[in-house]
């Protein structure tokens, strides 16, 4: 049984155009946003790591408490210490990049591994992966990380361990789809009869030829959730800690100001929050209906 | 190394789910009445109590992860009546042996186990009452919270799906899209500031007192501040309208749509089931995670009297019991949510009991 849209589908098959020539326009928007955002949180790690930003963003200024945006010498305002928000939401990218580098790499690595036993193996393989997946589903992953943090101690890198491995089932699901899909495609069964060794097929026909793409769009969504994930612990109390910025303590930092109408030092960080969020995801979906969706459905 | 010949038994949830099965070009549709014998089911019953087995066979397992990581923290409760003696190694397994403490990991887990299947969720340390009562009195107001704000939720992400699907390519899908992603990325936290700012300083519709403090009679409507703010920034609502606008798209194009539309009968009767009632249940059941940790930011900003807040006291005074007690509690909340979508997708299609469970909706 076709359907309608496949039939559609065939009468002018993309493969031949490049890839943005047959793009809908707004997956383009989309992704070029995303990407700028990506560049944005690059350049801006940049200038933290070396340093080099407008202000001082530990400078306090008594004389220019809650500037607002446009003032003299400061693009952005000032805090409610009279700190430049400016150089203080630049340095707060520092709070999530590394470890949120980390917690991608962790659910990539073991996500893919599991997905790629249980998708090419089968049998026992696979429902003991289904079982850690749903086993990792359980927890909501906020109040695994407050578990942890009262165990052991509010580390960075340990929350980040727990999103990476908690970003495991996602992946691993998305993995051995691909593969159940593919293996019934003549190429892979070229593949068994030429004798080719299973991990040569696993890595290269597979995962390097066809998953490589999901692999992308998985980590640009995956950066989006751990930078929330740091924001909303910094919120909290338990990320990063007051002198040095996150936007998420901006934010709880500002939040005393927030009722007696200076907006700015709290809604500043949100902004910055929403709008990288808001190009991960978009970077995400993007590619993923430029990359994945193509023809196939 | 895999022979061809086992690629026919070799079927992943994936492939044959009921969700995905339409990208492969196989028959899609779960309802179409062709195929299987309706004699060849099992009975309902049995495949309810298989997911019931599985259900706790993942609380099960749920337990030994929280039980591991309580093993591996650093310190224990010894280490407080030693202290500040250097206590020898045989010091210590002295006042454990005088505590009736078991030797052996397992044995530890297995008393453990049986403590929490009785009840026993042990004593908080902040406040010396027994966890589980506790985790009770507070975690029915997290439910309310939660399930008010999955209800505000599907208020705004039905709608925008519905229109998409149903309607076609309008002027209003593209905004209605980008509005949704837009919600979907508020920090929730600077959305409650906001909220409380403009109903609560500038106009007055809501006194600033938590729903604790509010008198009975007017606590509901002083609680659908926060429901409405959980339910708008617990990020998952271009999820909902992104899932439940693609599998209603998928049903609307299916060949039995297409028949009833011919014979002048309902559509609506007959996409309801497979286009709205199952994927609802789905993306519901696999987002009650992200909404329990939403309600943990909420009834922060809100100072709501929940789960959620004392799980952030509990992490703040490195309070094990509570702590515990909570993550036991919230995962099996979780777990009982896919559970009942297994029993609405079982019951409303008897041809499920002939799958495979599927892994869930991922992503």
């Amino acid at each position: 049984m076709t359907r309608y849209s496949q039939i559609a589908g065939e009468g002018r098959d993309a493969s031949d155009l490049p890839v943005w020539r047959s793009a809908d326009t707004l997956d383009l928007a989309y992704v070029g946003y995303g990407l700028l955002i990506v560049a944005l949180v690059l350049v801006s790690y940049v200038l933290g790591v070396f340093n080099w930003l407008p202000h001082d963003p530990e400078q306090i200024r008594f004389d220019l408490l809650n500037a607002p945006p446009g003032s003299a010498g400061h693009l952005l305002g000032t805090d409610f210490l009279g700190r430049d928000i400016l150089s203080r939401l630049i340095v707060a990218i520092q709070a999530y990049f590394l470890p949120g580098l980390v917690a991608i790499v962790i659910s990539l690595v073991v996500g893919t591994t599991l997905g790629a036993l249980a998708g090419y193996r089968g049998g026992g393989v696979e429902v003991l992966v289904t079982y850690f997946n749903n086993l990792v589903d359980s927890f909501p992953r906020l109040v695994l990380i407050l578990l942890v943090i009262a165990a052991f101690k509010a580390d960075i890198y340990y929350i980040m361990i727990i999103v990476g491995v908690t970003g495991v089932p996602v992946v691993a699901s998305l993995v051995t789809g691909k593969i159940a899909f593919l293996r019934q495609k003549h190429f892979i069964e070229a593949a068994h009869v030429l004798g080719l060794p299973s991990h040569v097929i696993v890595l290269k026909h597979i995962l390097w030829h066809h998953c490589a793409p999901l692999l992308v769009i998985r980590a640009t969504i995956g950066m989006g959730e751990a930078i929330l994930i740091e924001t909303s612990l910094s919120y909290l109390g338990f990320g990063v800690q007051e002198p040095m910025p996150s936007w998420g303590n901006m934010v709880q930092a500002g939040a005393n100001y927030f009722f007696q109408g200076k907006f700015w030092p709290s809604t500043a960080p949100a902004l910055a929050i929403l709008l990288t969020i808001l190009g991960f995801h978009l970077l995400g979906d993007g590619l993923n209906s430029i990359l994945e969706d193509r023809g196939g459905k | 190394m895999v022979h061809p010949g086992r690629r026919s038994e070799v079927s992943t949830p994936h492939a044959e789910g009921r969700a995905r099965s339409g990208t492969f070009g196989i028959a899609p549709s779960v309802f179409a009445a062709e195929a299987v014998k309706l004699s060849a089911l099992r009975p309902v019953t049995l495949v309810l109590s298989r997911e019931l087995a599985l259900t706790a066979l993942l609380l099960l397992g749920v337990s030994f992860v929280v039980f591991v990581i309580l093993f591996l923290a650093p310190g224990d409760p010894f280490s407080v009546l030693l202290e500040g003696q250097t206590p020898s190694h045989e010091a210590r397994a002295g006042v454990r042996d005088a505590l009736g403490v078991p030797k052996t990991w397992y044995v530890q887990y297995v008393s453990w186990l049986g403590n929490l299947l009785r009840g026993n969720f042990g004593t908080s340390i902040r406040t010396g009452l027994p966890v589980f009562g506790e985790i009770v009195r507070v975690g029915l107001s997290t439910l309310y919270l939660t399930l008010g704000s999955m209800l505000v939720t599907l208020l705004i992400a039905l709608p925008i799906a519905l229109h998409s699907s149903m309607r076609g390519a309008t002027p209003l899908n593209r905004p209605f899209t980008l509005l949704a992603y837009l919600v979907s990325a508020l920090p929730v936290f600077w959305l409650g500031y906001v909220a409380i700012y403009l109903f609560s300083h500038k106009f007055g519709v809501f006194p600033l007192v938590s729903a604790a403090s509010a008198s009975a009679d007017r606590a509901w409507l002083y609680s659908l501040l926060p429901i409405c703010v959980l339910g708008i920034g617990n990020g998952t609502v271009s999820e909902v309208v992104r899932y439940m606008r693609e599998e209603l798209s998928r049903v609307m194009a299916e060949d039995y749509i297409r028949t009833a539309r011919a014979k002048g009968a309902s559509v609506w009767r007959h996409a309801f089931k497979e286009g709205l009632l199952i994927p609802m249940t789905e993306i519901i059941a696999s987002k009650i995670p992200f909404i329990l940790g939403g309600a943990v930011i909420v009834e922060q900003v809100f100072n709501w009297p929940g789960m959620g807040r004392m799980a952030w006291q509990a992490a703040q005074d490195r309070d094990f019991p509570a702590i515990m007690g909570i993550v036991m509690i919230a995962a099996t909340l979780v777990r009982l949510g896919s559970l009942l979508q297994r029993v609405v997708y079982v019951t409303v299609n008897p041809r499920a009991s002939k799958q495979r469970r599927g892994a869930g909706w991922a992503e």
